[in-house]
């Protein structure tokens, strides 16, 4: 709910004369400050509402159950009941005070330069984030949020994904708006003089949308099932050796696990769809808790596509990326997938998408190459012969291609993986070599990416090899980020080529 | 190790060097500093296990067997041993070398590792004195890009080139300053 309960003249910031545009934004200026969604804390908190509700009503339902059962006859006369309404009328007003408050100290504002928000009852929390940081930017419907039609909004810096600024609950209508605001004064989007402060949300067109099918069979064709099965396999020999079917039982609390590992991951890719705008990469996906999140361009710091075992038959693939702002997943999310499963058009009309640049003639070959290829083909540089010792599956699975734009390393045989490092991205490089890599002539490389799942590196290369890589992608990466475009995407054109540096 | 080895006394080079860099050592005291802080533990780890050998050698704690009571502080007498034999030659593989674009570090000797640190990508800098190290004036410097994959430490520099590395850095950094 926008407030303006101070509209005063801002110093600096132009005066607003327009209170409430329905289409496009208005950034706020210095003293106007909005507060989110009075109903938020509440579908925040619903867990420990419901929580407390099921225990204490458990409790007192079988208190009232045991006492007259015990006595024969109703001896729960007035005061269970007059001490049940306490509770719960006491904690209705806990919960309500705190909800109130904090609601009410929960306060944000977004003005053309910083995201502001400050939090915290007893211990407060004011937190400013610049805008043209931003590294993603997500809209999250959590099913409760979804039936008040609201939304979260959490907005991304390059902080490993330890905290971000995270506004909820919005309307979802709020919420939208917000992003393309933010996203434009990132992007740095020359503002119409007139209407300095009015951002329409930048229009998206849709590029795929997996079907349910493909989804679920991804889900079912998994590492999971291979699991399963061995799982199940195992209960069924044990059962039919010992004849007691209670072994069945031990293993349930297993099948429960497997099930829930298939639920999340159908529940979760569900409905996925790919969409450009000028915004950067956006991705829409959730059957019950819906996310649409933003890359912008140039945030890519890594690319992995990957393809186990059990999905080669089927040619499906999967797209990861490392955002500077996703962190590496640990908590158990999927914000880094940007393609949970696809066919090999799909990967490359995504890689596309996050990397428009392959920087190479025939970019689909070289990436076919990547994925599916053995050797030398398409200019790659694989381990050599003596690297058989140490690797003896995969050796000549493991290479690299380095094109103008990017450093192309190819992993794995049955696991197989490739892994795109733009050049302008590469954070550090190093060699390592242990004692049996050194009688072998052998070097692994390293390139050092943002926190995220994707470790780019390439093992056992010759050291001839891995030691001309080593000079050459430092010098690559130093000419990338000179011409690097600027943070502000829309801007790019403005400031590319300075000057060569000094002192060379 | 075979074809390494006799590259390794006096000015260590390993094989995945890059060609035509020159590397800086660092301070021969780091040797010193190392001795001590080994030194240090070996005194802990040796006190700990000696104490059933005294106990048993006064007979206090005579069913406890001999060999254990022995051998224990001989596995540690070799292990601190060996450590100590490394250590020189372990310091004396540090390195370092300021490039026009790049920081390059290199380290170990039956593990090597070589690694190159861009200016433009340094978040920031950390320079630390250990109390062993004050004591004999040498100081760490540890570059932070925003990878945790970067693990940039140079143990060992004395602290006035540490003072003067960290200037360097964060200048040079801020003018080769890239985003992420």
């Amino acid at each position: 709910m926008p407030e303006h309960a101070a509209t005063a003249p801002a110093p600096a910031a132009p005066s607003v004369p327009a209170p409430a545009v329905p289409e496009g934004f208005t950034t706020d200026s210095a003293d106007t400050w909005h507060r989110v969604h009075p109903v938020s804390p509440l579908v925040r908190g619903w867990i420990a509402v419901a929580a407390v509700i099921f225990i204490f009503g458990r409790n007192s339902l079988d208190s009232l159950f045991s006492g007259g059962w015990q006595d024969g006859e109703a001896v729960t006369g007035g005061t269970p009941v007059l001490f049940i309404l306490i509770v719960v009328g006491s904690a209705v007003v806990i919960f309500g005070v705190a909800f109130f408050l904090s609601w009410r100290f929960t306060r944000y504002q977004v003005t053309d330069e910083n995201v502001h928000i400050n939090s915290g009852i007893i211990f407060r929390q004011q937190r400013r984030a610049r805008i043209d940081r931003v590294q993603a930017i997500d809209v999250i419907q959590p099913l409760l949020a979804r039936a008040f039609g609201l939304a979260e909004l959490k907005f991304d810096v390059a902080d490993g994904g330890k905290s971000a600024i995270k506004l909820s609950f919005l309307k979802l209508a709020e919420a939208k708006r917000l992003r393309a605001a933010i996203l434009a004064r990132a992007a740095g989007v020359t503002m119409d003089p007139d209407q300095p402060m009015n951002v329409q949300e930048a229009p998206e067109t849709q590029l795929l949308a997996l079907p349910p099918r493909r989804i679920i069979g991804a889900a079912f064709f998994s590492s999971t099932t291979v699991v399963a099965v061995v799982f199940i396999a195992g209960a069924v020999v044990a059962v039919t050796r010992t004849g007691e079917f209670a072994i069945f039982l031990g293993f349930f609390p297993l099948f429960i696990g497997i099930f829930a590992s298939y639920w999340k991951t159908i529940t979760n890719d569900l409905n996925f769809r790919v969409a450009s705008s000028p915004d950067g990469v956006r991705l829409h996906y959730g059957l019950l808790e819906t996310r649409s999140q933003t890359i912008p361009p140039g945030r890519v710091q890594a690319v992995s596509i990957s393809q186990g075992p059990v999905w080669r038959p089927f040619g499906w693939y999967r797209v990861q990326v490392n955002v500077a702002g996703y962190g590496d997943d640990s908590s158990g999310s999927s914000r880094s997938v940007v393609l949970p499963v696809g066919t090999e058009a799909e990967v490359m009309a995504v890689l596309g998408l996050v990397f428009p640049d392959p920087g190479v003639e025939r970019p689909f070959d070289v990436f076919a190459a990547g994925l599916r290829g053995v050797g030398a083909d398409e200019g790659f540089v694989h381990s050599p012969r003596a690297a058989r010792w140490v690797d003896p599956i995969s050796w000549r699975h493991n290479a690299f291609r380095a094109t103008a734009t990017a450093l192309l390393c190819r992993r794995g045989r049955f696991f197989r993986s490739l892994q795109v490092v733009p050049h302008e991205r590469t954070q550090s490089l190093g060699l390592r070599q242990g004692p049996l890599m050194a009688r072998l002539g052998l070097v692994n490389f390293e390139l050092h990416s943002t926190v995220g799942p994707i470790r780019p590196g390439v093992h056992h290369l010759s050291t001839a090899n891995g030691l001309e890589l080593f000079d050459e992608q430092s010098a690559r990466a130093a000419t990338a980020r000179r011409i690097q475009r600027s943070e502000k995407w829309l801007q790019a054109k403005q400031t590319l080529p300075e000057e060569p540096h000094h002192g060379d | 190790m075979g074809a390494g080895r006799k590259n390794l006394p006096k000015s260590h080079s390993s094989l995945i060097d890059p060609v035509g860099v020159n590397f800086l050592p660092v301070s021969k005291k780091l040797i010193t500093a190392r001795f001590i802080s080994a030194g240090i533990g070996a005194f802990i780890f040796l006190a700990i296990t000696m104490v059933p050998l005294i106990l048993h050698l006064i007979g206090v704690w005579a069913g406890y067997p001999a060999w254990l009571a022995w051998a224990a502080p001989a596995v540690v007498v070799v292990i601190v041993g060996w450590e100590m034999l490394l250590i020189p030659r372990q310091v004396r593989a540090i390195g370092y070398a300021e490039r026009d674009e790049d920081l390059l570090i290199r380290g170990g000797i039956l593990f090597h590792r070589v690694m190159v640190v861009p200016y433009g990508r340094m978040q920031y800098v950390d320079v630390t004195m250990g109390p062993i190290e004050r004591m004999l004036g040498l100081s760490t410097i540890h570059l932070h890009t925003a990878s945790p994959g970067t693990n940039a430490l140079l143990n060992g520099l004395p602290a006035a080139e540490a003072a003067r590395l960290r200037e360097q850095l964060t200048a040079r950094g801020e003018a080769k300053l890239a985003g992420l």
